[in-house]
């Protein structure tokens, strides 16, 4: 098991070693000669290496195999067949993971962390334990619950608890020094949430290795034996294949970011209720902070959901068409556009979990002289419902819904190596927007060409776009891909969008006294709504159903 | 030995000079063929002969590198509504999606189709004892064949390509499956093609049949007729040659000693002659089976 183990993650393996030695050089950057904000970038880039790099060694590590016929993560199957006893297989994942994990944790540790302030090192021993904890409770209900509805939840449960646990030495040092006392107590806790692991695993691999998790689950037994929920579960019929298709998509991935959404929530939610309730006095996190949390956070994460949402099916491990939905009597621009208004659907969600997040956040942390009736009171200002909020609002919901679309043009392909090309582009196109911010800042000279230039610069890459555009809608029209109507759907609603964040972006300069800034800001919103990502998206369907 | 071209408004299906590359590899290499309205055609040969590369092409997932592939006259990969509307398809791989449940995946299909026809599919559902409420991974193997052929058929497709439909299933859920197709070639205007290496079913229900071997058609005809011009015989020597004897016209010669077993392409009189030539009589002969026509030809060279 150990050179299965060793064998199938080697790689992973050098991925961790390249991602500390990339980290290590950026920190080494920020403290030899980085100015300070320079610094503070390298820094979070540095932040950004360790928690994508850490998060891959843990699921690596988790030692859990995708079963097909089960749609679902679980121990390997075929394991359980090997004459080997169950805490044999129990343990050697767990121990073998649990080392790895607190060895690179240690590593990052002396190399990375220490030289990052956002995060706090100074009780090692407490953090990697909790890891380690974290860890085990992972691969312990992953392994056990394989058939369990409220996997997702106790998963998240679990999450949430070690998250807090991990807060906890800082939050005790911050808020109540009395609490330090009772550190032993707080250890035990620990100890015993990470002993108790291992026996939950054990019990599960066993009952799944005597087959007791075959079938349907005692749950879902119960609920069909009742006829009253079964005849209401009986929904009526879809009005049409976009709505079924936009049905599957929702099911599949839709709710998706809404619930990682609603999950932040929680997570800050009982933050609030702590800081509220027990130190109202004390320097409790602004309710700039939670604001910040519960609208970036949605933004982060469609950014990077976002190329995995090309995908028919997040978890399968292909990119291609599955065939019981290629075989479907539907354009290719059918298809598309039941995933454009499925994000578009999930992202309205998310902005709305997210404000009612923040509305509930705030109230309960007693901070509800924010809302008042002329409007929402800020840092800047009183700001509009209807005129402030509104508008903001709908922008989010766009840039989050680009965000999610972000690699449709390529992902659709249903070719990796297109779809990774594409993630690298755009992140490629990402870096060189803030290298160039950053030139601009830095040199003179060159911010007064770029400004001289940039509306020419500006006017001819939307006509790139826009011819870009107009030959991929010609070609899927020949090729029968795209029909008039998705074409005038995608285009109008690139307009309408456009036109809105011009209209808007005309009042904000109005009001900040700067109209010579919104011919930039309404070009530079026609450029970075998706249009020839989209215009492309049928034919690279296309591309990928018809072989 | 082919039967004969339909015109093109008779014509369900119309492959010609079919070809198509895996890289280096050969998939499917000028295949031509036609099928008629209300035939029922077995597409047969070994693991790997192409037979699933060519129901693809059909179905538009693959497209022609050479040749041209019509279904109802129209090209599946331009025009896939056009096609796959009229199209009920059951997969080899069972691809269905193992997190619905099946009255969900039958709701979803039953979308696509304004011709699904629901009191069909409640008696298909019964025929086939499914339960709605269960979740399509929770279902066996030949639960999701079923399940596969209900959605396939509820809308009563006009044709209708089964991928090996009875891969990995059991005598009696096999039975079901062709007591189905049985039904629906009963139908009038229906049009099914399946691929099979299992004979017996192939013989069983299908009129026409299409070998394919090393992405070639091999042979092309009425089921009858493809057994009528095979002869399984046995040739006896008067003294036993050294090595396995060389039957012009046999694409396979099994045995030892005085008696070898021969698969003959030709008739009787041809296979008379050339028994003479060698020195041998014919002791015994029979109609073979597909069965062993495949077995014969797939042991022969292509």
């Amino acid at each position: 098991m150990l050179w299965e183990i060793w064998g199938r993650h080697k790689v992973s393996f050098l991925w961790q070693g390249v991602a500390l030695a990339a980290s290590a050089f950026l920190v080494y950057w920020k403290t030899h000669g980085a100015s300070e904000s320079f610094g503070d970038l390298l820094g979070v880039a540095s932040l950004c290496c360790f928690l994508g790099a850490y998060l891959h060694l843990m699921v690596c590590f988790s030692y859990m195999e995708f079963d097909a016929r089960r749609v679902q993560l679980g121990f390997p199957g075929r394991l359980l067949l090997k004459p080997v006893s169950t805490a044999r297989l129990v343990l050697v994942p767990m121990v073998f993971g649990g080392a790895v994990v607190v060895t690179i944790f240690a590593l990052w540790t002396g190399l990375v962390l220490p030289h990052l302030s956002a995060i706090n090192v100074s009780n090692l021993l407490w953090i990697s334990t909790v890891l380690l904890s974290l860890f085990w409770w992972m691969q312990a209900l992953e392994w056990s619950l394989p058939l369990l509805k409220v996997r997702s939840v106790v998963l998240l449960m679990v999450v949430v608890i070690h998250f807090l646990m991990l807060l906890l030495p800082g939050l005790v040092m911050t808020f109540a020094p009395v609490w330090t006392c009772q550190s032993g107590w707080l250890w035990g806790i620990l100890y015993a949430l990470l002993m108790s692991a291992l026996p939950v695993a054990w019990i599960g691999l066993k009952l799944m290795r005597q087959g007791r998790w075959e079938g349907p689950s005692r749950i879902s037994m119960l609920w069909s034996c009742l006829p009253t929920v079964r005849a209401r579960g009986t929904r009526k019929r879809f009005g049409s294949a976009f709505r079924a298709q936009f049905w599957l998509e929702w099911q599949r991935q839709g709710w998706l970011l809404p619930g990682f959404t609603a999950a932040m929530a929680l997570l800050v939610i009982p933050s609030a209720i702590f800081v509220g309730a027990k130190w109202t006095n004390v320097d409790a996190p602004p309710p700039e902070g939670i604001l910040a949390v519960l609208l970036s956070g949605p933004l982060l994460l469609s950014g990077m959901m976002g190329p995995a949402l090309a995908k028919f099916d997040l978890l399968g491990s292909t990119r291609e068409l599955p065939v019981y939905i290629s075989v479907r009597p539907m354009t290719n621009g059918g298809f598309v556009m039941a995933k454009l208004a499925m994000a578009l659907a999930s992202s309205a969600l998310t902005l709305l979990i997210s404000v009612a997040g923040i509305c509930l956040c705030l109230v309960i942390a007693g901070k509800w002289t924010v809302f008042s009736k002329a409007g929402l009171v800020t840092p800047l200002g009183r700001v509009s419902y209807l005129n402030g909020c509104l508008p903001v609002l709908l922008l989010l919901v766009i840039m989050v819904w680009k965000n999610l679309m972000a690699g449709i043009g390529t992902g659709l392909t249903g070719r990796p190596w297109i779809a990774n090309l594409g993630t690298a582009w755009r992140g490629a196109a990402g870096m060189g927007l803030i290298a160039l911010v950053m030139a601009v800042n830095l040199y003179e000279d060159f911010r007064e060409t770029l400004l001289h230039w940039l509306t020419g610069i500006l006017i001819v890459c939307l006509a790139a776009k826009i011819a870009v555009s107009i030959a991929a809608f010609v070609w899927g029209m020949r090729r029968n891909a795209i029909t008039a109507r998705v074409i005038s759907w995608i285009a109008g609603g690139w307009l309408v969008c456009g036109l809105f964040v011009a209209g808007y972006a005309d009042h904000v300069c109005r009001a900040l006294n700067r109209p010579d800034l919104w011919i930039w800001i309404a070009l530079g919103g026609f450029l970075i709504l998706p249009l020839a990502d989209l215009a492309i998206a049928p034919l690279a369907l296309a591309w990928n159903r018809h072989r | 030995m082919k039967f004969p071209s339909p015109s093109s408004a008779e014509a369900v299906i119309a492959v010609s000079g079919l070809s198509r590359h895996f890289g280096a590899k050969a998939a499917l290499n000028d295949v031509s063929m036609f099928v008629s309205r209300g035939s029922v055609l077995g597409l047969v040969g070994e693991n790997g002969a192409g037979k699933t590369t060519l129901i693809k092409h059909l179905l538009g997932s693959l497209m022609a590198q050479a040749g041209s592939v019509r279904v109802f006259g129209l090209d599946p990969v331009l025009d896939p509504v056009g096609v796959l509307g009229r199209v009920g398809y059951l997969s080899e791989r069972r691809d269905l999606p193992g997190w619905m449940r099946v009255d969900e995946f039958m709701r979803y299909t039953q979308a696509f189709y304004p011709g699904w026809d629901e009191h069909y599919a409640d008696q298909l559902l019964e025929q086939f004892q499914l339960d709605p409420a269960q979740k399509i991974k929770t279902l066996s193997q030949g639960q999701q064949a079923k399940i596969g052929l209900l959605t396939s058929l509820a809308y009563r497709p006009e044709l209708l390509i089964l991928d090996e439909p009875s891969s990995g299933l059991d005598p009696v859920v096999r039975r079901d499956i062709l007591e189905a197709i049985i039904r629906i070639v009963a139908e009038e205007g229906r049009t099914v093609l399946f691929s099979s290496h299992l004979l017996d079913e192939v013989e069983r229900v299908a009129d026409h049949v299409v070998m394919l071997q090393h992405g070639r058609v091999v042979l092309n005809g009425r089921t009858e007729e493809v057994r009528g011009e095979h002869i399984l015989a046995v040739l006896a020597f008067a003294e036993p040659p050294a090595k396995a004897p060389v039957v012009a016209g046999a694409h396979a010669v099994t045995g030892f000693g005085s008696e070898w077993r021969v698969l003959f392409g030709g008739s009787h009189l041809e296979l008379e002659t050339a028994a003479a030539l060698i020195g041998a009589r014919v002791v015994e002969e029979r109609t073979p089976t597909l069965d062993e026509i495949l077995v014969a030809r797939a042991g022969g060279k292509s």
